[in-house]
């Protein structure tokens, strides 16, 4: 990277937004991530550690934190939360047996001080799998409507064919961008 | 808890960090329009500071034994900042080189914790735990001890669930359509043997005690989780095996399977035949040409040099040459 691509790039820090992306290991995570930035699928291994991922989209740039689910580094996540703008939840739809342990975590996860202000969008994921719950179905297991704290919405996507994903982020990218961009 | 004001105080709180880390940005872009900070400053300080690391893992044999515990306590410190430098610098690294960094911070990591295991007496000072891989009496992970919510099992969710729950002595059997691209869900069995001739989206393997799983495509993962005992022949995009023991694996994996809290692993090429499995190799698009049987990453053992002891290849003269007359006889 060149000196003049830094230093536009450090130009550009006040559109910069922080995003998480966190939910169960096996959801999709990576997957959404690498799909989201155009590059190949099907070559995609179990996280160890986390991927961080930068990209430009509608001129903000987007700091994107990918965390691996492994329990040994779940006592880590916390250190990824200062000034996170927005959590994405991944959900795997199809996976209805840890769907109680996916609202569980996601609770617990909202309760979280440093987070507090991030706007969540939840991906209902693998939409292209049969069996795959709807979106009400999900909605509901995951008690979404109880969260009072956060802006919040639910979009049902597939990681594979890319349907939604963009029009998830958008919402997303809108919420933060009309919270915290004008307050300058 | 969500009480108005305390939410508002957070929400200002949260706008007061912004605005000052507004400043900071715009403060680091002074400092790089003068300084020309970039990638070889980086790369420089990084090797001042990693040395520094290296010389004080260096001096570990030549300390006195009660100096021992503060002197790993500042490795590590010094470490967890190396990490942080990397990390905060992540908006000038390239991906490449950030992982390459993060890598050698991994490193110092475990060379950390190998010194620390063999010069700190581990009943007096234990924090090299959870280095040390675990074997079969595990505790119950994070999930499990958060709120004292209770284990729910039985949700109104289980209907939904495809596949085998609960049973004992059996023969159990899917076949081709009803298995195409569906999450499949094998629990709470035991002694049997489970033949599954399809494409499967996903295949959850939990709570198996000496079975048998023969399992033709799936296109995502294959997760297994507190199986023992077990023989699984299966062929994924992705293995994810957390707390398991003494199974083995005859595997077929395009990206990477993982351990996590396991032991006694072992694994060998997939060499599953049946009537139609080229068919459902071709419609489950796995690529038959790459598979990566023999490299598991174990979650619990990040030490790149030295092989993980929970998981190994499965001896030749060990492995079961053909599985035909296993399909249709409950495991010995
Ligand atoms: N069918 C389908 N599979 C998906 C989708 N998203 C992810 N997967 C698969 O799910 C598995 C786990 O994905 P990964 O991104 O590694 O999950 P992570 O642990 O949340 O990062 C992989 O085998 C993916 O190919 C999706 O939208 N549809
Ligand atoms: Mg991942």
């Amino acid at each position: 990277m060149g000196f003049l691509t830094i230093l536009k790039k450090l130009r550009q820090k006040e559109k910069e937004m922080r995003i998480l992306m966190l939910g169960l290991d096996n959801a999709g995570k990576t997957t959404i991530l690498k799909r989201f930035n155009g590059e190949p699928i099907d070559t995609i291994s179990p996280t160890l550690g986390f991927n961080i991922k930068t990209l430009e989209h509608r001129g903000y740039k987007l700091n994107i934190w990918d965390v691996g689910g492994q329990k040994s580094l779940r006592s880590y996540w916390k250190n990824y939360f200062e000034s996170t703008d927005g959590v994405v939840w991944v959900v795997d739809s199809a996976d209805a047996r840890r769907l109680w342990d996916c609202a569980r975590e996601l609770h617990s996860l909202l309760r979280e001080e440093r987070l507090a202000g991030a706007t969540l969008l939840v991906l209902a994921n693998k939409s292209d799998l049969p069996g795959a719950l709807t979106s009400q179905e999900i909605r509901e297991a995951l008690d979404l409507d109880s969260i009072k704290t956060h802006h919040w919405r639910i979009v049902r996507c597939s990681a594979v064919t890319g349907e939604n994903l963009l029009e998830g982020m958008d919402w997303m990218l809108d919420d933060i961008a009309s919270r915290i961009f004008t307050l300058d | 808890m969500s009480d108005r004001n305390s939410v508002l105080e957070r929400l200002s709180r949260r706008d007061a960090q912004r605005l000052e880390k507004l400043q900071k940005a715009h403060k680091a872009r002074e400092e790089v329009d003068a300084s020309n900070e970039n990638e070889d400053f980086f790369s420089g300080s990084f090797k001042i500071k990693s040395e520094y690391v290296e010389d004080l893992l260096m001096q570990v044999p030549t300390l006195e034994l009660h100096t021992l515990p503060s002197h790993f306590d500042n490795i590590k410190r010094e470490i967890n900042e190396l990490q942080k430098y990397v990390v905060t610098s992540s908006f000038f690294l390239k991906e490449f080189n950030m992982r390459k960094y993060l890598g050698m911070v991994q490193n110092l990591q475990s060379k950390c914790y190998e010194l620390e295991e063999r010069y700190v007496p581990r009943k007096k000072f234990g924090f090299s735990k959870k280095k040390i891989p675990k074997s079969h009496t595990q505790k119950q992970g994070s999930l499990d001890d958060h709120d004292g919510a209770g284990k729910n099992d039985s949700n109104k969710w289980d209907e939904k669930l495809f596949g085998f729950d609960s049973q004992e002595n059996k023969v159990l059997l899917l076949e081709n359509d009803e298995l195409y691209q569906r999450d499949v869900a094998l629990r709470n069995l035991k002694n049997c043997t489970i033949g599954l001739k399809g494409v499967m989206g996903t295949l959850h393997l939990t709570n198996l005690e000496n079975c048998i799983v023969l399992s033709g495509p799936v296109t995502s993962s294959v997760f297994m989780e507190k199986c023992t005992n077990c023989k699984v022949v299966a062929a994924c995009q992705q293995l994810r095996m957390h707390t398991s023991t003494n199974c083995d694996i005859y595997l077929h994996v395009t990206s990477k399977g993982i351990v996590e809290d396991c032991s006694e692993i072992c694994t060998a090429p997939y060499n599953l035949y049946y009537d139609d499995l080229e068919k459902h190799f071709n419609m489950s698009a796995l690529d038959r040409g790459s598979n990566n049987w023999d490299n598991l990453d174990d979650f619990n053992w990040l030490a790149p040099d030295i092989p993980s002891p929970n998981w190994s290849i499965l001896d030749d003269s060990q492995r079961i040459a053909s599985w035909d007359e296993y399909w249709s006889k409950t495991p010995s």
